[in-house]
């Protein structure tokens, strides 16, 4: 029964996807991306389906980190952004727009924005955890609130930087923060992919730790995890793949939120997390594709930031959850 | 008693404190198979502290003198051996996590998985399917745990510490919330999985006649202090216990069973 469900909703995200690749400014034909040296095969092979594929390895990436924030927090409004990843690379980006290009040279420029995200964001989530860890045990609400305070910390010093920087730059940092993937760059492709799928699959591995961390740490280390050890990995191992999702993309916003509810949903909320990881996987690939053939086509042949269409999705989401956790105690 | 019988579990004058400021101070006891033994005391005496330091869950604070459990020190073990020697039911209250009964019985055999076991599906399956069994929640393998009653609820989690096959079950006041009625089938529950088994279990409750049903071993527990340790007969005259509580209690002898019965 429920290996139906998953085979049913991989078939559909795969095909849905698959799809995805033909929509956008102009329509594809199917039969014109096999006649090679035309217009429409060179869009599609070069353009439409890397960004496609990009699209799909984000936004798996990020609703895999959320699931594991969401189980591991026992929180179902944990997300990668709560606990600092987006602003730290925000951070990085908008240091990079509005000095390090501007300045010319030196170590910042080098690292290019992208270079520049990934280390903001690192330096967040290792921030986080140094403040979890000075207070003692690695205990989840101190961990919470600490992902809360870098995150306004961070926040208030890209806003800081927009203000000094020139208007142009502060043009582009506020359109990095919005998410895109309009200007992927075909070789963070391959890097992107193995990261993902890398990580994707060390944390499928813990899927049993997940689920005995979902009822409780004290009952996960009587039944023989070693809790402080697995709570690392996995808030290393996820720290990465958001990190590494966000320096392509920019933080895109609620994905790593909703995809896991929709999941659950979708396969009933008692599913453990062998299954459900196969469909976060797979199912925030998909949802992050259509977002963005959303954004792709409603303005076209402009774009809109692919953040935008997420948060607009979403923030409605967030309420609904909010609510349905008050009434059932328990959005899981 | 037969000398050759090595106990099971074995505490040395053990103390634990937090801070300096010492919370649990010279427990001498010692534990056979087999053993019910209740922990009993009031609020604050130590008796959650003694069972978080027997499973090993304080992240902090310092442990004095020795536990050793089947002739090794409690801290040589590793985390998967341990969980293969002793189970944990908690109470059963508060946060209910979002499986069916059948997954959540499923992740007690997290240990013998890891740690270089790799135990086969089936071999899994037959053991959670025993356990559930045991407990009469066969009939509610497939609920999930939210849709359950809290006797239900409760007999679940000893089910999910069956199934961990461990030699020793440590019980947080497993009645605490339930009704006299689901109590007392869960009290005969574990008496039954007691004798049967031969699972050596160590309970702490606020239910004393429980506590004094005749078989048992008692340990009363004051202010962090062991005031007594033996068979429930020694608390007959009621002092230890008036001692313990800082409460005159009226204290009857069991006409059948000869054991104490406490009028409050």
């Amino acid at each position: 029964m429920l290996r139906k469900k998953i085979l049913w909703l991989g078939g559909i995200c795969i095909l849905l996807t698959g799809l995805s690749m033909f929509g956008g400014m102009s329509f594809i034909a199917p039969d014109a991306i096999f006649k090679w040296g035309s217009p429409d095969a060179e869009v599609f092979w070069r353009a439409r389906m890397p960004r496609v594929v990009a699209a799909f390895l984000a936004g798996a990436g990020l609703s895999m980190a959320g699931m594991v924030f969401q189980a591991m927090f026992r929180n179902p409004l944990a997300s990668p952004f709560t606990l600092g990843a987006s602003s730290g690379a925000s951070f990085g980006a908008a240091l990079f727009f509005g000095l390090g290009a501007a300045g010319g040279g030196g170590l910042l420029a080098s690292l290019g924005g992208m270079g520049a995200a990934f280390a903001g964001s690192l330096v967040s989530m290792l921030l986080v955890y140094l403040i979890t860890r000075a207070r003692g045990g690695f205990s989840t609400p101190v961990m919470l609130l600490a992902g809360v305070i870098i995150n306004f910390f961070f926040s208030s010093l890209v806003m800081f930087i927009q203000y000094l920087s020139a208007s142009y730059d502060a043009l582009r940092i506020m359109h990095w923060l919005m998410g895109s993937l309009t200007g992927l760059d075909l070789l963070r492709l391959p890097d992107l992919c193995f990261v993902v799928l890398a990580c994707a699959l060390f944390l499928r591995r813990l899927a049993s730790e997940i689920d005995l961390l979902l009822v409780g740490e004290e009952l996960a280390a009587s039944r023989g995890v070693e809790v402080k050890s697995v709570k690392l990995q996995l808030f290393g191992v996820s720290s990465l793949l958001v990190a590494a999702i966000v320096s392509v993309a920019g933080p895109i916003g609620f994905v790593g939120l909703m995809v896991p509810h929709f999941c659950r949903l979708w396969l009933g909320s008692a599913v453990t997390h062998r299954s459900l990881s196969v469909a976060v996987f797979l199912g925030g690939g998909c949802f992050l594709a259509l977002c963005d053939l959303v954004a792709r086509s409603v303005l076209a042949p402009a774009e809109l930031p692919i953040g935008i269409v997420t948060a607009l999705i979403g923030a409605p989401f967030f309420l609904w959850i909010l609510f349905r956790c008050n009434k059932g105690g328990s959005a899981f | 008693m037969n000398k050759s019988v090595k106990p099971i579990l074995l505490l040395n004058n053990f103390g634990f404190a937090f801070e300096g400021e010492k919370v649990l101070q010279g427990l001498n006891f010692s534990l056979n198979k087999g053993d019910f033994l209740y922990v009993v005391g009031p609020n604050g005496a130590g008796k959650s502290t003694l069972l978080k330091a027997l499973l090993r869950l304080h992240e902090r604070g310092e442990p004095t003198g020795e536990i050793v459990l089947k002739g090794r020190i409690l801290a040589e073990y590793s985390r998967v051996e341990l969980a293969r020697l002793l189970s944990y039911v908690p109470q059963a209250e508060g946060w209910i996590p979002p499986f069916t009964v059948s997954a959540f019985v499923e992740l007690s055999r997290f240990s013998y998985r890891k740690g270089g076991n790799s135990e086969s599906s089936q071999t899994s399956r037959e053991v959670v399917a025993r356990a559930l069994r045991a407990t009469s929640m066969d009939k509610l393998a497939a609920r999930p745990l939210w849709a359950l009653s809290g006797g239900e609820r409760q007999r679940a989690y000893v089910a999910a510490a069956l199934a961990q096959e461990a030699e020793i079950m440590l019980l947080d006041e497993p009645t605490a919330f339930l009704d006299p009625r689901h109590a007392a089938e869960l009290n005969q529950l574990l008496s039954r999985l007691n004798k049967t088994e031969g699972l050596t279990l160590i309970c702490i409750t606020h239910e004393l006649n429980q506590a004094f049903a005749a078989e048992n071993k008692i340990l009363v527990l004051g202010e962090g202090s062991q005031l007594y340790f033996g068979e429930t007969a020694g608390l007959l005259d009621g002092e230890i216990l008036n001692r313990a509580f800082k409460y005159e209690f009226t204290i009857f002898r069991h006409p059948r069973h000869g054991c104490p019965v406490v009028l409050v």
